[in-house]
């Protein structure tokens, strides 16, 4: 059964393509333990990897399995196709990013505020990417919307979930410590 | 104070050049000598200004208030504790401001590492039909009770689904262009030509419609006799005729 519910995992991701399919959806569908599906996708995650064989990978990104090519493809596609148009993001798309990922659900006012710099546009571009999403309004005066970020965004930034952020530098605290041993 | 050169930098924001003059100038961000700071902003900003260069509100705003706070220290001090207080505050306040914005600032380098590693990963998009089976297994047990949110949500998928199914849509700008005008051009053109040349270099750098207006003006032509025509494999090889001369 281990070695049918691989294949059955392999077919169903191919199928899927850049959806992806989520945890549950797969324990509905295939009518099994959730612990049983999730070791097998795990042991496949590790085997596509180690396997150099293979030229495409299994990925878990905001709790999304896929199927994606290996990093080392890419030059091999950017052959192929002339030029591979995907962009990557601006000083400041990344900047809002950030301060949205780390401190959502955040208004624009406060990314303004943190930034320096107006947001309206860099707000609706990530908007439009898919990238954040509104999560709702606070109370304050004319109900700003609350930012948040999205499924899309894990995707760009290869997250599985929001803990594998890299830690947020805290410079504040590095002087602390200084004054504390200094 | 020594020449200042302005680079033409792109940055981010007021707190990101501020950031990068206490770098340049090796201040201690938490020793701040806000005199210098200061100095060194207003400086900047002048010669951006002089240099015709748009200077962002956001950047006038942090002027202003640099601008104020100097005023402030060069009107003769009265020695109160409330001026002592006005200059610690307003150091406080940006150097606060400046720690949490590198915080971002930094990280957000990373994040640019994390992203370029993604983009040399590509998956594929689903099948239109599988699309389409998804869609439907999910109406199936749709949730009547869902939020306007999910609604919004789902939509902007479709739409964006829709957007890659559908070809762009373009406008074209139309170069009314009749044949016998392109007959012209193309009667000249072909001078500059060898004798045997592809049909393509009669539609190279044009726009669809100049390219349909060029076949239709080469048939008429191979019909009066000015070309020969050869098609080899895809490309049509045209040769000068006999209404040429040679």
């Amino acid at each position: 059964m281990e070695s049918n519910l691989q294949a059955i995992l392999e077919g169903i991701l191919f199928i899927v393509g850049d959806e992806g399919v989520r945890l549950e959806r797969l324990v509905e569908t295939l009518e099994m333990d959730e612990e049983v599906i999730q070791s097998t996708l795990d042991a496949m995650i590790s085997s596509y990897v180690q396997d150099d064989t293979r030229g495409v990978e299994i990925v878990c990104y905001g709790g999304c399995y896929k199927m994606v090519s290996k990093a080392d493809v890419h030059e091999y596609a950017q052959r192929l196709f002339e030029s591979t148009a995907n962009k990557g993001f601006s000083p400041a798309a990344l900047e809002t990013l950030a301060i949205i990922a780390y401190k959502q659900p955040i208004t624009r006012a406060e990314i303004e505020e943190i930034r320096g710099v107006g947001c309206d546009m860099m707000i609706r571009k990530l908007l439009a990417r898919n990238l954040i999403k509104e999560v709702g309004r606070t109370d304050a005066p004319g109900r700003p919307f609350l930012y948040g970020v999205t499924e899309a965004f894990m995707d760009a930034f290869q997250l599985q979930s929001l803990e594998e952020l890299p830690e947020l530098p805290d410079f504040a605290k590095e002087e602390e410590s200084e004054n504390l041993f200094g | 104070m020594e020449s200042f050169t302005v680079s033409i930098q792109q940055f981010e924001g007021p707190l990101d050049l501020m950031l990068h003059l206490i770098k340049e100038k090796k201040l201690d961000l938490f020793d701040l000598n806000l005199d210098i700071l200061a100095d060194q902003y207003i400086a900047y900003i002048n010669s951006m200004e002089n240099m015709h260069l748009e200077i962002a509100s956001e950047y006038l705003s942090e002027f202003a208030s640099l601008i104020e706070y100097k005023s402030k220290k060069l009107l003769p001090r009265d020695t109160s504790e409330l001026e002592d207080n006005y200059e610690e505050d307003t150091k406080d306040q940006l150097v606060k401001r400046l720690l949490e914005y590198q915080r971002y600032k930094e990280v957000s380098e990373q994040f640019n590492v994390m992203a370029n590693e993604r983009l040399l990963h590509y998956d594929k998009p689903q099948s239109e039909i599988t699309y389409q089976w998804m869609k439907e297994s999910k109406e199936s047990f749709v949730d009547t009770q869902g939020n306007p949110v999910d609604l919004i949500k789902a939509m902007n998928h479709i739409i964006r689904r829709y957007k890659i199914m559908q070809p762009l849509q373009m406008k074209v700008a139309r170069k009314e262009l009749s044949v016998e005008e392109r007959t012209i051009q193309i009667k000249a053109k072909v001078l500059e030509l060898p004798s045997v040349f592809s049909m393509f270099e009669l539609c190279k750098e044009e726009d669809l419609h100049v390219v349909i207006v060029t076949f239709l003006s080469v048939l008429d032509l191979l019909r009066q006799g000015f070309f020969d025509c050869e098609v080899v494999d895809d490309e049509i090889y045209l040769k000068r005729g006999v209404r040429y001369g040679k």
